[in-house]
């Protein structure tokens, strides 16, 4: 390793490291990448790092972070290392997180008709009855096509003994894939000849795949369907993201002010009247989507939108309710999902989960604090979750009192060991390995579904750090789907 | 189009023309007083008076102190000032940003790299001795805008709606201009005699308009307030002329509305009787009470903007 912008690399060997093996050796992926960069100063990539910096502003891609008086635009941190995944390896990750969307939707199809595996007590019925996202609404309802969970995220880590397991199932509103596209086009601008020597997998796809995948799904009797996109607003944390996803389908990015229902049927206001529409690809999460229905006091949404939805006028994108299904606490009984609808072993590991509603595994997760990560059920965005390891004994305790309270609120899982990649980091002017994590995009339609050959790979930009959300610090890479 | 982000896009136009005519109001009055042939042209507070008088006349109203640097920084760069050229970038990106799915990625991006320039931009070196250079960004950035706005854009309805919005803010501000600089030339004369009529102010004007040359070429006389009035008020071919501003407004609410058959409450109805009217006209018509035609016209420009809100805007 002579590069001088790994002069300071420090290895860990308790970790998986993404570019280096056991030996310290160059893994086979990453050899050609390696030679490019040693022709690299350390100012080099510091100046390169300030104008991807530059470009992602410009280009405003960025979130807005809310602070005490007023909104602040930041961009997600990115790291000019890309990921690189081998074209084997990514098969299994394809399949994994299509089978995994395939089983969920079936799930959640089963829990609003018969909950045939509630009867059958393969997932217990308490975890449904108690979850929050569970839509008593939604019951004996079939969204056209039978879909569900048209869009799905999976997030996914490489433990130490080097195989990937899904630490959650995301099918409200998964954010981050206008991040994946954003994150490639900067490289591409600033690495450019790095890509006369390695073929990715293009990204720029995923927006005609989606607009095929909503337009699949339109309410029956229509011939060309009009699809929008939903936003909360120019003031949401992901309206880069609304917005990317609206321009890339060539649809209307509307607001719920925008929107209006008469006879059933959901209009927006347009310079010459109301124009009907037929697919709302909706980024607003259930609670806010119909104040008529859900929270009353939601100014997101539209009233009688959900009405419109049950009488089949107009098709929503998730269907809402999906939220019952990626609790964390039924992500504990993916594989006898994946099994008892699919007929299939489950092709992606599962993180060992205890679940506080147990008492057996409470007691346990009780005694063992230090050595879990406890995540609440219900929150996203890393909010909310006790690492063990770094908590003091006066925090440990705290977590021990927050768990007793509502122990169905929270599940734990061991600490697992993410793996590292080298990261650029400025204070340092050098690479450090960090940890990182990857979330997949899949999309399900009538008669077809899209895994976008590529993901987030989100990085812990703090040393030691295991969150990579962005909202708690995190940036992300380009990742590379290596073709065959 | 949804009515709402089209009313983000006709206020993004309004802004992006704004933030260049107050920029170059400021740039052309200073530098044109350094050298001007009289005391009253050469004094600060005349020329910072007409500063605030087109970039906020209420503000104009309240004001005792002319103090340069502070009138400068509040039409400049001050981001607590409604009318400084800062809030006019700011609410441009604002305004795009609402709209960004429907504008092409070339314009979002120079609106945000000027957006950010003009943020970062040292508020002490404008005030002291960077009046050129930053005047000079916003026009050339504006400029760059123009282009982005009339080469990637579909010439659809999103690109009528903008140049509505374009349109409409020039041909206020082009009025408000030359009422300021009218204004400037009774003053002149009050203290200093002279002429109304060749007043040096004139000059100024057009070069607040950038049409000194052509204005020049078209007439190869020195400038009176006869030719300068009938220029920039009535000459179609002159691109930020009255005229021409009308002609073009009425063009592109053609884009949104049959103007052949237009209801008689409309903007377009309206907008087609005003540029008819004013087609007809001589600088005759009006040279007698400037004021009072200013004022009819203003009136008029923003019955035009209010019933633009009524006919495309007000579904939201």
């Amino acid at each position: 390793m002579k590069l001088p912008i790994f002069s300071s690399y420090q290895f860990d060997s308790k970790l998986y490291d993404e570019i280096f093996n056991d030996n310290k050796e160059v893994r086979d992926v990453y050899q050609t990448l390696f030679k490019l960069f040693s022709e690299y100063s350390v100012s080099d990539f510091a100046s390169l790092n300030d104008k991807v910096k530059d470009a992602f502003f410009n280009q405003g891609i960025t979130f807005q972070v809310y602070g005490d008086k007023e909104t602040k635009e930041k961009i997600f941190p990115f790291d000019l290392f890309p990921r690189i995944i081998g074209n084997d390896e990514w098969l299994k990750l394809e399949s994994g997180a299509l089978q995994r969307s395939k089983a969920l939707n079936l799930f959640l199809e089963d829990l609003y008709h018969d909950q045939k595996i509630l009867k059958q007590q393969i997932v217990p019925r308490d975890l449904i009855a108690s979850s929050a996202n569970y839509l008593k609404e939604m019951e004996g309802f079939n969204p056209p096509g039978g879909i569900y969970n048209h869009v799905s995220g999976t997030d996914l880590i490489k433990h130490a003994d080097g195989e990937y397991y899904v630490l959650e199932d995301n099918i409200r509103c998964p954010s981050g894939v206008s991040y994946v596209v954003g994150n490639r086009e900067a490289l591409k601008r600033t690495l450019f000849g790095v890509f006369n020597s390695y073929k990715p997998h293009n990204v720029s796809d995923y927006g005609e795949n989606l607009l095929e995948i909503i337009e699949s799904v339109k309410p029956k009797g229509v011939d060309i369907p009009k699809c929008v996109v939903l936003t909360p607003g120019v003031y949401n944390s992901a309206y880069y993201e609304h917005s990317f996803l609206a321009k890339q389908m060539g649809v209307e990015l509307v607001e719920g002010r925008d929107l209006f229902i008469e006879n059933d049927f959901v209009y927006m206001k347009t310079i010459r009247g109301l124009q009907r529409i037929d697919v709302i690809y909706r980024r607003v999460d259930d609670e806010f989507i119909d104040p008529k229905v859900f929270n009353k006091d939601s100014v997101l949404g539209v009233p009688g939108l959900f009405n419109s939805y049950i009488k089949g006028k107009v098709t929503l994108v998730n269907a809402p309710g999906t939220g019952v299904a990626d609790d964390k606490a039924i992500y504990t009984y993916m594989p006898q999902i994946i099994k008892y609808y699919l007929d299939e072993e489950p092709i992606l590991n599962n993180v060992h989960t205890y679940h506080c509603s147990r008492p057996n595994e409470l007691k346990f997760v009780l005694e063992n604090v230090d050595k879990l990560v406890v995540k609440p059920v219900d929150e996203s965005g890393g909010y909310g979750i006790s690492i063990g390891n770094k908590l003091t004994k006066e925090e440990i305790e705290k977590v021990k009192k927050t768990i007793k309270e509502n122990p169905r609120k929270y599940i734990a899982q061991p600490i697992m060991s993410l793996s590292t990649h080298a990261t650029y980091i400025e204070d340092e002017n050098s690479f450090e390995p960090r940890h990182v994590d990857l979330r997949t995009f899949t999309l399900l339609g009538k008669d077809k579904d899209f895994v976008l050959k590529g993901g987030l790979t989100r990085v812990a930009l703090k040393r030691g750090n295991l969150v990579v959300n962005s909202s708690q610090g995190g940036g992300s890479k380009d990742t590379w789907i290596l073709k065959k | 189009m949804l009515a709402r982000v089209a009313n983000n896009l006709f206020w993004m136009g309004r802004y992006i023309e704004r933030s260049e005519h107050i920029a170059r109001y400021l740039s052309v009055n200073y530098f044109s007083s350094l050298d001007a042939p009289n005391e009253v042209s050469q004094s600060r507070e005349f020329v910072l008076r007409s500063m605030l008088f087109v970039a906020d006349e209420e503000e104009l109203k309240e004001k005792n102190e002319f103090n340069e640097s502070d009138i400068l920084f509040d039409i400049g760069l001050n981001p607590e000032k409604s009318y400084s050229i800062l809030s006019a970038i700011k609410n441009v990106q604002q305004n795009a940003n609402g709209a960004r799915d429907l504008i092409s990625t070339e314009l979002y991006e120079s609106i945000n790299t000027f957006n950010r320039s003009v943020k970062g931009y040292s508020a002490e070196r404008f005030v002291k001795s960077g009046l050129f250079d930053f005047t000079t960004m916003i026009t050339s950035s504006v400029a760059s805008l123009r282009t982005k706005i009339r080469s990637t854009l579909l010439h659809d309805e999103v690109y009528a709606i903008i140049m509505l919005g374009i349109y409409i803010e020039r041909a206020n501000q082009v009025i408000r201009i030359i009422n300021s600089k009218y204004n400037d030339a009774l003053l002149e004369k009050v203290n200093f005699g002279g002429s109304v009529r060749t007043s040096y102010e004139w000059v100024t004007l057009l070069k607040c308009v950038e049409t000194y040359d052509m204005m020049r070429r078209y007439y190869r006389k020195i400038p009176t307030s006869h030719t300068v009035l009938e220029f920039l008020i009535l000459n179609p071919n002159c691109p930020r002329s009255i005229m021409n501003s009308l002609n073009s407004i009425h063009y592109y609410i053609g884009f949104l509305t049959n103007t052949e058959n237009a209801n008689k409450d409309s903007a377009a109805f309206l907008i087609g009787k005003l540029m008819c009217e004013y087609r007809y006209k001589t600088i005759d018509d009006f040279q007698e009470d400037l004021k009072g035609f200013i004022e009819t016209l203003v009136d008029d420009l923003s019955l035009v903007g209010e019933k633009m809100d009524k006919d495309y805007f007000s579904l939201y």
